[in-house]
């Protein structure tokens, strides 16, 4: 299983990533329609770059009262069929890392899918900062890291 | 081992499909009163809007009691025998069980307001509900919509959506009492107006009146009176435990469970909306009667019916709904309790709003209304409630903490 990870130490913010996944999903170059969002936090000098983890035990996969998100056999993606949201935006609320967005024009969720195991994000990294990652393991590492990430929460801000 | 399941909504599906997880060899039987497919309570009011087709209210496929070796019947429980392990169907069928669910669920409970029933009032809980108030769902028909929870507020929007004239009448001075706090409440309220509803809070329905040609005219105690073509009745909801009633299992606000779901009575769990849960805050067990808790406690009860070691760490009550062109949302304590202190973002427009409850600096509850970037706030705040962790920062850097947070979590990935 892959996925795509984001080395918050090399992303310049450069929102290549952004018009890529915007022009993937419509054809065109608004940062809008983009499911990876990039932010630069003057406060606390981080460059985020920020798209869907695809977690093993996914919460909005579990909780979704429209059972409109799956994960994709062939790729590991947990998918939004927008045929089947109702735009409850429970998904959204469920998400603790803020990666599932809203389409105003059609009303329903949406969220990064890894465009079929090809992501362009990734394609137009110019920085390196993403990489779609092979990771034999992924499931036990992300329960850990998710497991280290509450630890951390606790630390002080610098 | 005989699992006998009641229910075949949230808690009953999540619980089937944990128990399967951990026991492919247990025959399984599920219970409904209703639908043997199973559909989805919430996509109702989406259902009247026509944002939802019908086909798509059915979240399971129909192969799907087969490939998790499970039977459903049909049927409703009038009774529970837990000496004889058995419980006893309305057409006299008995089942026997080693182990037992009860996600029977709650039902809507109808104001004591005299001539309230009959044909044209109607609740919207069930599909046999909505398919009854579709062929009223036409423009230019007159609704009033008593109450102003969460499914009743859906309701109206799906009614302002469908071209009707739509009254609101809640009893409280607020609408979504139980869901916002004033301010969200009073965003909601200017936007549910400004979409033409009339809206009347603070007022008690207490009588209905049908005229002979079939209208509807209700009188409020202040004099006012209102007709109308139907009435949707969304005043609250109640445990489905008649059945289990003198048996000795002990009983609350719902049936009290631990935080293994085990009700008070041996091989018998509870789960859902029937239920009474441990709260994520400790204190007193709670009924949220919210499709996330269903899910939560449904899974746990299907794990330890298996054997399984689970442990609920408590329900978080949240909620929320896009209608009448806004968010609102809610999480946790979000109302200002004894000993908490509040933080409202200052720095969003007029018409946006974020408040943060903390208490010792640890945040308890959040609210919002305006977009769906808040609800992506509210989501982020949730591992902190959950783990009651205190906010690291002023919450002037709110912001600035939660990215740290996700950095911190993205960092972990990065060889």
């Amino acid at each position: 299983m892959r996925f795509i990870t984001m080395d918050v130490t090399k992303c310049v913010v450069c929102r290549n990533c952004e018009y890529a996944c915007s022009f993937q999903q419509t054809g065109d170059f608004r940062r809008e329609d983009s499911n990876i969002r990039v932010e630069y936090y003057d406060d606390v000098k981080i460059c985020l770059p920020q798209t869907c983890m695809h977690c093993d035990n996914a919460w909005c996969l579990e909780i979704c009262p429209a059972a409109a998100i799956t994960r994709n056999e062939t790729t590991g993606a947990i998918e939004i069929d927008s045929e089947r949201c109702a735009g409850c935006k429970m998904c959204i609320l469920a998400c603790p890392f803020g990666n599932i967005h809203f389409d105003k024009v059609n009303l329903v969720s949406r969220k990064c899918n890894l465009c079929e195991g090809e992501p362009n994000c990734v394609s137009f990294c110019i920085s390196g900062a993403l990489q779609y990652t092979n990771s034999q393991n992924l499931y036990r590492d992300n329960r850990e890291i998710f497991q280290r990430f509450v630890e951390n929460l606790s630390k002080e801000i610098k | 081992m005989q699992i006998v399941i009641i229910g075949n909504s949230a808690a009953g599906l999540s619980a089937l499909e944990a128990f399967r997880k951990k026991d492919r060899s247990s025959s399984v039987t599920i219970i409904t009163k209703e639908e043997e497919r199973p559909y989805s309570k919430v996509l109702l009011p989406y259902y009247l809007r026509g944002k939802v087709p019908y086909k798509n209210l059915f979240i399971r496929d129909k192969d799907y009691y087969a490939r998790l070796d499970a039977k459903c019947v049909k049927g409703k429980v009038v009774e529970l025998l837990p000496e004889q392990q058995a419980v006893l169907l309305e057409n006299g069928t008995r089942l026997s069980y080693d182990k037992l669910l009860i996600a029977t669920g709650s039902s809507p409970v109808k104001p004591p307001i005299p001539g309230l029933s009959g044909k044209g009032i109607y609740h919207l809980w069930t599909v046999a509900d909505v398919c009854n108030l579709a062929p009223y769902f036409k423009q230019g028909k007159r609704v009033v919509v008593l109450g102003s929870g969460f499914v009743s507020v859906q309701g109206a929007w799906a009614a302002v959506f469908k071209g009707l004239n739509v009254s609101v009448i809640e009893l409280m001075p607020r609408v979504l009492p139980r869901v916002l706090d004033d301010h969200a409440a009073a965003l909601l309220a200017g936007r549910m107006k400004k979409s033409g509803v009339d809206l009347r809070v603070d007022t008690l329905c207490q009588k209905v009146e049908r005229t002979n040609d079939g209208e509807f005219v209700l009188h409020f105690k202040d004099g006012d009176s209102l007709t109308s073509d139907f009435i949707i009745v969304g005043t609250g909801v109640r445990p489905n435990i008649d059945f289990a009633a003198g048996t000795g299992i002990r009983i609350d606000a719902g049936i009290v469970v631990d935080k293994q779901m085990q009700t008070t009575l041996p091989g018998i769990y509870a789960a859902g909306d029937v239920a009474q849960v441990p709260s994520t805050f400790g204190g007193d067990p709670v009924v949220h009667a919210l499709w996330p808790t269903a899910v939560e406690t449904g899974s746990i009860a299907g794990t330890c019916m298996a054997q399984g070691k689970s442990c609920y760490r408590g329900s978080l009550n949240m909620n929320v709904t896009q209608m009448f062109g806004i968010t609102v949302a809610s999480m946790g304590q979000f109302m200002d309790v004894e000993g908490s202190e509040s933080w409202i973002d200052e720095s969003l427009p007029q018409d946006q709003y974020l408040k943060i409850v903390l208490r010792e600096g640890v945040p308890i509850g959040a609210t919002c209304a305006g977009g769906s970037d808040l609800i992506s706030t509210l989501g982020m705040l949730r591992p902190m409630i959950r783990e009651k962790v205190r906010l690291q920062g002023e919450p002037e850097m709110l912001k600035a903490i939660l990215a740290r947070n996700i950095a911190q979590h993205q960092r972990g990935f990065v060889k």
